[in-house]
């Protein structure tokens, strides 16, 4: 038997409760967790308007080597690329928190939707959006919704999200396919509630450890479709990112000045890095199965 | 006869799919698509010649006829000819396809061997140093972005700054040896990226079919450990295996290489598709949206035969 989130475990605390106390004991759980947020300070401090905000300006010469003004140096046409940088981790993370909200929401309340009224015309229809939706290459769905929305800035999130929940609600649904059929459930509906308020009340919050582990992965993979779109012309359109740095450098790289594309590279490496270590320990610490 | 009876059922429980990807291909690509009426006129053309043109695209019909008329060019397998060079669709494709599938063969092999190779050490060794040392490695590839593993092994390998042993894009496969320098580079960013990916799957998945009973009843028999990963432990997470490399193989096809060829050059259907999508050159789109899910569809199909061919307890049903 599993704990829930509102049932007593065997040592009387709760899911949430011990997965706190499993991860506060996971050091490299915790160390990414610090680098994660070291990251978002600098995202926060960009938002702010703290530092950064000269990222545009061309103010060095061109190619300047790393040194006290320009500590990653400058790029071809003398930017700074320390400050591209720390506003491209404000990308990153505005990409990243949008699409896993967005994603993770999505996948939540279809999948919800789906399990709860499995076998019927509604799971059928969500299942084959689903296959559909798959079935488009990535890229390609980018693209279309990009010329759908006349080159709007967000094509490319709404894109994301419009793939990236289908994970989650496939987890959703299934997690919901087998909550329904648990007692509480089926004493709530034999005293008449709601079933909207059954699905959203008293089965949802039950998926929650599936969604907090799903918004982490969709994170990630947010910030590593957006290098790839942004480099192919299809993502970020105006600002500046990791993937629009890597684009730049592709020529300096070839005229061996190496500084903006490893800036872009390591500090995207790091967060990726630290993220996915973090997205593991949660889910190590929110595993019913394994103990301490 | 039941094999045959069951494939011609798939496939045409497979039809529902093709139909949605249709429809969202004509959505999003042709009916909000691009206006292509003034691309096909003059300068300062006339009320009646845009009307005239417009009719002739048919974009003054209802929207279901031309979905409709869509979907009859798609099951006709018509797709016309290439906006940019006039070049027919199909002839395009059946160009591109097997440059394509050059490029992405060796990688797509090479990262799925490896990946249930590395697995299975990283599962024997459960818990050792080796195994951490697999999976930190893996870690370090998941969190790689693709676009980087490809710059970093051109620096590496193809620039004056790295070894300067291989050509730095383009294609070549006029000999086998010129086909391996162009391939090298591209294929080991793809193994290196794919490989953090497969070795996590394939190691999670072997590691649930190890705690399983009978493998702990035939270690008690004593099984040898080779017999035992391969008998007992290898032949029966095969099904979770299967599904992974067979839904990878349409995205391979038609646009995983995407990236790759558009990087380095490879004239093959990744490279075409960008610069269709660069160029909003539809009839290109629209072909390879609607193969692609053809290959969905009968990727299912090979997946549950191969279930089969694994599993003697599965069905076709």
């Amino acid at each position: 038997m599993s704990a829930r989130a509102d049932t007593v475990g065997a040592h009387g605390d709760s899911l949430w409760s011990k997965a706190f106390r499993k991860f506060r004991h996971d050091r490299v759980g915790m160390w990414s967790l610090a680098v994660v947020l070291a990251y978002a300070i600098v995202a926060l401090g960009v938002v702010l308007g703290v530092w950064a905000t000269d990222w545009a300006e061309v103010s060095g010469p061109k190619w300047s080597p790393a040194s006290v003004e320009y500590w990653f140096g400058t790029n071809i046409i003398g930017q700074d690329i320390f400050a591209r940088s720390l506003y491209s981790t404000r990308t990153a993370f505005e990409v990243g928190l949008l699409v896993a909200l967005g994603a993770t929401a999505l996948g939540a309340l279809l999948g919800a939707i789906a399990g709860f009224f499995s076998g019927t015309w509604i799971d059928e229809l969500i299942i084959w959006v689903m296959g559909v939706l798959d079935s488009v290459p990535f890229i390609l769905l980018v693209a279309a919704i990009a010329y759908t929305l006349q080159g709007s800035p967000w094509a490319m999130h709404i894109a994301m999200i419009s793939t990236f929940w289908i994970g989650t609600a496939r987890l959703i649904r299934g997690e919901v396919i087998k909550l329904k059929s648990l007692e509480y459930v089926e004493a709530a509906q034999a005293i008449g509630v709601n079933r909207l308020m059954i699905i959203f009340r008293h089965i949802l919050p039950n998926t929650f450890h599936i969604l907090l582990v799903q918004a982490t992965l969709s994170f990630v993979a947010a910030i590593k479709s957006e290098v790839i779109l942004s480099f192919l012309g299809l993502g970020v359109k105006d600002g500046m990112s990791w993937g629009l740095m890597i684009s730049e450098s592709t020529f300096e790289v070839l005229a061996g000045f190496f500084n903006n594309f490893l800036a872009a590279s390591v500090l995207m490496f790091g967060l990726v890095m630290a993220f996915n270590m973090f997205s593991d320990a949660l889910q190590d610490a929110l595993d019913p199965r394994t103990v301490k | 006869m039941e094999v045959l009876q069951y494939i011609v059922r798939k496939l045409i429980a497979g039809i529902p799919l093709v139909l949605g990807v249709t429809l969202i291909s004509f959505v999003l690509i042709v009916y909000f698509g691009p206006d292509k009426t003034y691309e096909l006129l003059g300068k300062n053309p006339t009320a009646e010649e845009i009307a005239e043109i417009r009719s002739q695209l048919g974009y003054d019909q209802p929207f279901t006829t031309r979905y409709l008329d869509y979907l009859r060019e798609v099951i006709r397998l018509e797709f016309g000819n290439s906006e940019s060079t006039d070049e027919k669709v199909s002839s395009i494709l059946a160009r591109t396809i097997p440059t394509s599938l050059a490029l992405a063969i060796p990688g797509f092999i090479l990262g799925n061997l490896l990946g249930v190779m590395l697995a299975l050490v990283a599962a024997y060794f459960r818990g050792y140093w080796i195994d951490k040392f697999i999976m930190g490695f893996a870690a370090v590839g998941m969190s790689i972005s693709f676009l980087i593993a490809i710059i970093g092994f051109q620096i590496l390998l193809s620039s004056s700054d790295g070894l300067d042993l291989l050509p730095v894009r383009g294609w070549d496969t006029s000999t086998p040896l010129q086909y391996i320098r162009y391939v090298t580079v591209p294929t080991l960013a793809t193994v290196f990226v794919a490989l953090g990916y497969n070795t996590r799957f394939y190691r999670a998945v072997i590691v649930e079919e190890m705690t399983r009973d009978h493998v702990r009843t035939a270690r008690a028999f004593g099984v040898p450990p080779a017999q035992l990963f391969y008998r007992n432990i290898l032949k029966n997470s095969m099904i979770p295996i299967v599904t992974r490399i067979m839904f990878s193989i349409p995205v391979i096809v038609i646009s995983g290489s995407l990236l790759l060829e558009s990087y380095f050059g490879i004239p093959g259907v990744g490279k075409v598709t960008y610069d269709a999508i660069v160029t909003g050159d539809q009839p290109i789109l629209k072909a390879v949206v609607v193969l692609t899910a053809v290959l969905f569809v009968v990727a299912q199909l090979l997946a549950d035969i191969c279930y089969r061919i694994v599993d003697p307890r599965v069905s076709l049903k």
